[in-house]
C-alpha cells in the first residue's frame, strides 16, 4: 500500500454547542482518489478546511504528507493544494499574476515559476486571458484559475471542494483528466461532490458523512456490501445511509 | 399528457401595474422594518434618536425660515439695505426646486446603477409574473426616496416656511410637495436613462468603482474648500449684490426649471392664470420625461441593448511575462533582505490597491490634504512672528525649532491618515481572499512584516516628500533635515504596528465593497489611541531640543537626547503591539 498522505484522527469541531464533525478518523492514501460525500450541511467543508489548516479543530489531529497540521503547518501546507468550493480569488490580478503570486507564497524558484505559469494556462486553456484580471472572467474561468494556482507547487496532496461546479462538461472532463493524472503520479486527491456519478467513476474509495459523522467508507465494492442486494449503485447507497425521507416529501409537494 | 391541465386554474398572473409596484414597496420597507426589528437594543436607540434629531432639525428650519423670512420683508431692512428683497425671496422655491432635481438626478445615479446592475434582485423579479414596468418603477421608487426625504428635510420646511411668512394661499402648501415629487422622479427618469447610457460603455461595477473615486474626491474637495477658502481668502470676495445677482437668475423665464418655482410662486400670490400655466407645463414637462426614462430604460434593459458595450477593454500588448519584470525592478533593491512570500504579498497589495479605484479613492484623501496644507506653508513661509522684538532669545530660538518640527508634525499626520487605512485594515482588505494566504505555508511574522511593509512604504514616501518640501520652504538645516527624517521614519513605524495590530484584532473578511471594510470598534480604538501615541512620540524627538534651549545645554544633547529617548519609544510601539497579535494573526478568520 502506498503512503498515507492524508490521516485524520477523532477529529472534532464544535461550534459553541454544535458539533460540526464528530469524531471523525479516516485515511487518504498516496495515488488514490478519495469522494468525500455527504448531504448539505454534513460537514463535507468544515473538515475539509481543517485538513488543509484553515480551521483549527476542536479536538483530534491531522496529518498531512507526514505533518502534524497544527504544529508543522509550514510543511503541511507546502505539501498541499487547495480548490475552495467558491473561486475567491484576488479580482484585481491578471490570471497570470495570480499564479506568480501564488508561486512566490510557495517560495518557488522564479525560472521555475514562469516555466509552471505557461504551461498551467496552457492546460487550461487560460493562455488568451492571461493577462486579463480575474474579475473579467466567467465563473468557470475562476474555477479553473483556482485550480491552476493549486497545482502551481505540484502539490503531494490535492483537496477540492465541488471541483466540477459551474465549469462545462469539456473543463469537468479536463479537470476529472488532470486529477487521474496526479493520482496516478502518487498524489492523494481528496474531493468533495454532490455529484454521484463523478465521485463513482473516478474515486477509487469514498467516505460517506452525515450529520458531521463519518457513517461509511471504503470502496465501491466494499460499501455495495452494505446493501443487501449488493448491485446498488452509489446513489442508493448514498440515499439508504443518509436518509430519503425528503424524497417522499419532494413527491407529495410536486404531485 | 397535457401540463397545462395540471396548472391551478384559479392563478391567472395581475397585470396590473399599481397593485404590483405597491406589492414590491411593500417589501422593501418589510425588508426596512426587519432590519429595525431584528437590531440590537442600542442600534435602535441610535436610529430613533437619529430620527427624532433630524425631526426637530426640520422643524429648526421651518421655524427660522419663516422669521427671517419674515424679517427681510420688514420695510425698515429694505430701507436699510437698499435692495428690493422680493424678487430674492420669489426665486427662494425656483432654486431650491432646481437643486431638488439636480440633486436627485447625481444621487441617483448611484443608486440606480446598483439597483439595477449590481443587486442580485433584479433577476429574480424579473422572472416573477409581475410587470417588468412596475419592477422599474419600483427601482426608480427606491433609488428617489432616500436622496427625496434628504432633499425635502430642507426644502420643504424651507419652502413652507417661505409660504407662512408671505402669507401665500393655502393650495400653495399641497403643490409644493406634489411638485417636489413629480420633479423627483423625472430626475430619477433621466438618471435610469444615464445609468443605461453608460453600462454600454463601460461594465457596471467599472463604472461603479468610477463613481465611488469621483464622488470620494468631489466629497473630500468639497470638505476642504473651507480651508482653502480660508487661506486664500482675500482672493474670494463675493457681495451681498453679486450673490444676489446670482439668486435672481432663478427668475427668468427660459429655464425650464424655474416654470415650478415661479408657479408655485404665483400660485401662493393668487395670481391664477400665470400659476396653472406654469404648473401645468412644469408637471406636463415631469411626467413626460419620467414617462419616456421609464419606457426607455426599460426597453434598452431588457432587450439587452445596455450590456453590449461598444467600447470594450483595449488590451495592451505587453512584454511575454511582464509580471516577472515587475517583480525583478521592485526586488532589486529588496530582495537580498526580504523573504520571498513577503515580497509577493507587497507586491499584490500595491497591484489591487492601485487597481481598485474605490481603494484609490481612500488612499487619496491624505495626497489631497497634503496638497492643501503644503500650499498653505508655501504661503506662510514658515516664519517667526518678529512681535515687539521683547521677547527673549532662547525663547525665540525654541519658537523657530517649535514652528519648524510642528510643520514636521504636518508631515507626520498626513502618513498618520494613510497608516489608518492601509495599515488599519490591512488584513481587511484581503475580504473573502484571505483563505489564499491561509493555506500557504507562510510564517505568521513574514504575514505581519508584509503588512507592514504595505502601509508602511507609502506613509513613509509621503512624509518625506512632505518634509523635503517643508525643509526647503522654511530653509532647514541639513541636521534639522536628517533629524526630522529619523523622527518621522521611527515615529510612523510606531504608527504602524499600533494600527496594524488593532487592524488584526478587528479584522473583516466578509465584505464585497472596499468603501465596506471597517475594522469596527477596534478600527476606531486603534485610530484614537495612534493620535494619542503620535504626538507623544514625536513629542519625545523635539522636546529635549527646547530643553537644552532652556537650560543652556549645547543643542547636540539635545538631538541626542531626543533620538536615543523618541526611537525608544517609537521602537516599543512598532514591535510591542504586533508581538501581542501574533497569536490572534494564526487564528484569523476561523469563526
Amino acid at each position: 500500500m502506498n503512503e498515507t498522505l492524508i490521516e485524520t484522527r477523532n477529529l472534532v469541531k464544535r461550534y459553541g454547542d454544535t458539533v460540526a464533525v464528530n469524531d471523525i478518523s479516516f485515511d487518504v492514501f498516496g495515488g488514490e482518489m478519495f469522494g468525500f460525500l455527504g448531504p448539505n450541511g454534513a460537514g463535507k467543508t468544515t473538515t475539509i478546511k481543517m485538513i488543509v489548516g484553515l480551521l483549527q479543530p476542536t479536538s483530534g489531529a491531522i496529518k498531512v504528507a507526514g505533518y502534524d497540521v497544527q504544529t508543522q503547518s509550514m510543511f503541511a501546507k507546502a505539501s498541499t493544494g487547495y480548490v475552495p468550493d467558491t473561486p475567491n480569488l484576488y479580482a484585481k490580478l491578471t490570471g497570470r499574476e495570480l499564479l506568480s503570486f501564488v508561486g512566490d507564497l510557495y517560495s518557488m524558484d522564479r525560472g521555475q515559476v514562469a516555466h509552471r505559469i505557461d504551461e498551467l494556462l496552457r492546460m487550461f486553456d487560460l493562455s488568451a486571458v492571461g493577462e486579463d484580471t480575474v474579475d473579467s472572467y466567467s465563473h468557470g474561468m475562476q474555477q479553473k484559475a483556482s485550480l491552476a494556482a493549486a497545482l502551481m507547487h505540484d502539490p503531494k496532496v490535492l483537496v477540492l471542494d465541488e471541483p466540477t461546479v459551474g465549469l462545462d462538461p469539456k473543463s469537468a472532463r479536463l479537470i476529472k483528466d488532470i486529477l487521474r493524472q496526479l493520482a496516478n503520479r502518487g498524489a492523494a486527491v481528496m474531493l468533495s461532490t454532490h455529484i454521484l456519478e463523478i465521485a463513482e467513476r473516478m474515486c477509487d474509495r469514498i467516505g460517506i458523512i452525515n450529520k458531521g459523522e463519518l457513517i461509511a467508507v471504503g470502496t465501491m465494492d466494499e460499501l455495495r456490501t452494505l446493501d443487501k442486494t449488493g448491485q446498488a449503485s452509489l446513489e442508493d447507497i448514498f440515499l439508504g445511509l443518509t436518509g430519503g425521507a425528503e424524497e417522499a416529501e419532494i413527491a407529495e409537494v410536486l404531485k | 399528457m397535457n401540463t397545462m391541465t395540471r396548472l391551478p386554474s384559479g392563478r391567472i398572473p395581475d397585470s396590473r401595474i399599481l397593485p404590483a409596484v405597491w406589492k414590491l414597496l411593500f417589501l422593501r420597507l418589510r425588508i426596512t422594518y426587519n432590519g429595525f426589528r431584528h437590531a440590537k437594543l442600542r442600534r435602535k436607540i441610535g436610529m430613533i434618536f437619529i430620527w427624532l434629531l433630524l425631526l426637530g432639525f426640520a422643524i429648526f428650519i421651518l421655524s427660522m425660515s419663516w422669521l427671517l423670512l419674515g424679517l427681510m420683508r420688514s420695510p425698515e431692512l429694505v430701507r436699510y439695505v437698499g435692495v428690493d428683497v422680493k424678487p430674492i425671496l420669489a426665486s427662494i422655491p425656483a432654486l431650491t426646486l432646481s437643486i431638488l432635481f439636480v440633486g436627485t438626478l447625481l444621487t441617483s445615479f448611484g443608486v440606480l446603477l446598483q439597483a439595477l446592475y449590481l443587486s442580485g434582485d433584479m433577476d429574480f423579479l424579473l422572472a416573477t409574473p409581475v410587470p417588468i414596468r412596475a419592477v422599474f418603477v419600483t427601482k426608480l421608487f427606491q433609488a428617489v426616496l432616500p436622496n427625496f426625504a434628504l432633499v425635502s428635510l430642507f426644502g420643504l420646511p424651507l419652502l413652507f416656511g417661505l409660504g407662512i411668512s408671505n402669507a401665500y394661499n393655502i393650495l400653495y402648501y399641497p403643490f409644493v410637495l406634489i411638485v417636489m415629487i413629480v420633479l423627483a422622479l423625472a430626475a430619477a427618469g433621466f438618471s435610469s436613462l444615464l445609468v443605461i447610457l453608460v453600462v454600454r460603455v463601460l461594465p457596471p461595477r467599472r463604472a461603479a468603482e468610477i463613481l465611488g473615486f469621483i464622488g470620494a474626491i468631489i466629497g473630500l474637495s468639497c470638505s476642504q474648500l473651507g480651508n482653502v477658502a480660508s487661506s486664500f481668502g482675500k482672493a474670494i470676495n463675493i457681495s451681498g449684490t453679486r450673490l444676489a445677482g446670482i439668486l435672481l437668475i432663478s427668475n427668468t423665464r427660459w429655464l425650464p426649471l424655474n416654470w415650478a418655482g415661479q408657479g408655485l410662486v404665483a400660485l401662493g400670490e393668487g395670481h391664477w392664470l400665470s400659476s396653472i400655466l406654469l404648473l401645468i407645463a412644469t408637471l406636463g414637462f415631469a411626467i413626460v420625461t419620467f414617462w419616456f426614462a421609464l419606457v426607455a430604460a426599460e426597453s434598452w434593459y431588457y432587450s439587452g441593448w445596455a450590456r453590449m458595450q461598444v467600447v470594450t477593454r483595449k488590451k495592451t500588448v505587453r512584454s511575454l511575462h511582464p509580471v516577472n519584470a515587475n517583480i525583478s525592478n521592485f526586488r532589486f533593491g529588496l530582495a537580498r533582505f526580504l523573504p520571498k512570500p513577503v515580497l509577493a504579498i507587497v507586491q499584490k497589495d500595491f497591484l489591487t490597491l492601485r487597481r481598485d479605484l474605490r481603494n484609490l479613492s481612500q488612499l487619496i484623501s491624505p495626497l489631497i490634504l497634503g496638497v492643501i496644507y503644503t500650499l498653505s506653508i508655501l504661503r506662510n513661509s514658515g516664519q517667526v512672528p518678529a512681535g515687539n522684538g521683547d521677547a527673549s532669545g532662547w525663547f525665540m530660538d525654541s519658537f523657530r525649532i517649535m514652528l519648524a518640527y510642528s510643520s514636521v508634525g504636518m508631515s507626520l499626520f498626513v502618513g498618520w491618515m494613510i497608516l489608518s487605512r492601509l495599515a488599519g485594515m490591512g488584513f481587511s482588505h484581503e475580504g473573502r481572499n484571505y483563505w489564499m494566504l491561509k493555506v500557504s505555508p507562510i510564517h505568521v511574522g513574514h504575514l505581519l512584516m508584509a503588512k507592514f511593509l504595505v502601509a508602511y512604504l507609502p506613509a513613509l514616501g509621503l512624509g518625506f516628500i512632505f518634509l523635503t518640501v517643508i525643509s526647503i520652504v522654511q530653509k532647514l538645516s541639513l541636521l534639522a533635515f536628517i533629524y526630522s527624517l529619523i523622527a518621522i521614519i521611527m515615529c510612523l513605524a510606531g504608527m504602524t504596528g499600533i494600527l496594524l495590530a488593532f487592524g488584526v484584532a478587528g479584522a473583516n473578511f466578509t465584505w464585497d465593497d472596499p468603501r465596506k471594510i471597517n475594522a469596527g470598534t477596534m478600527g476606531c480604538l486603534g485610530q484614537i489611541i495612534t493620535m494619542l501615541c503620535l504626538p507623544i512620540s514625536f513629542g519625545l524627538f523635539i522636546a529635549p531640543l527646547g530643553l537644552a534651549q532652556f537650560f543652556n545645554f549645547p543643542i547636540a544633547y539635545g538631538y541626542l537626547i531626543g533620538l536615543v529617548v523618541g526611537s525608544g519609544i517609537a521602537a516599543g510601539f512598532t514591535f510591542i503591539p504586533l508581538r501581542l497579535v501574533r497569536k490572534r494573526t494564526e487564528r484569523l478568520d476561523e469563526a
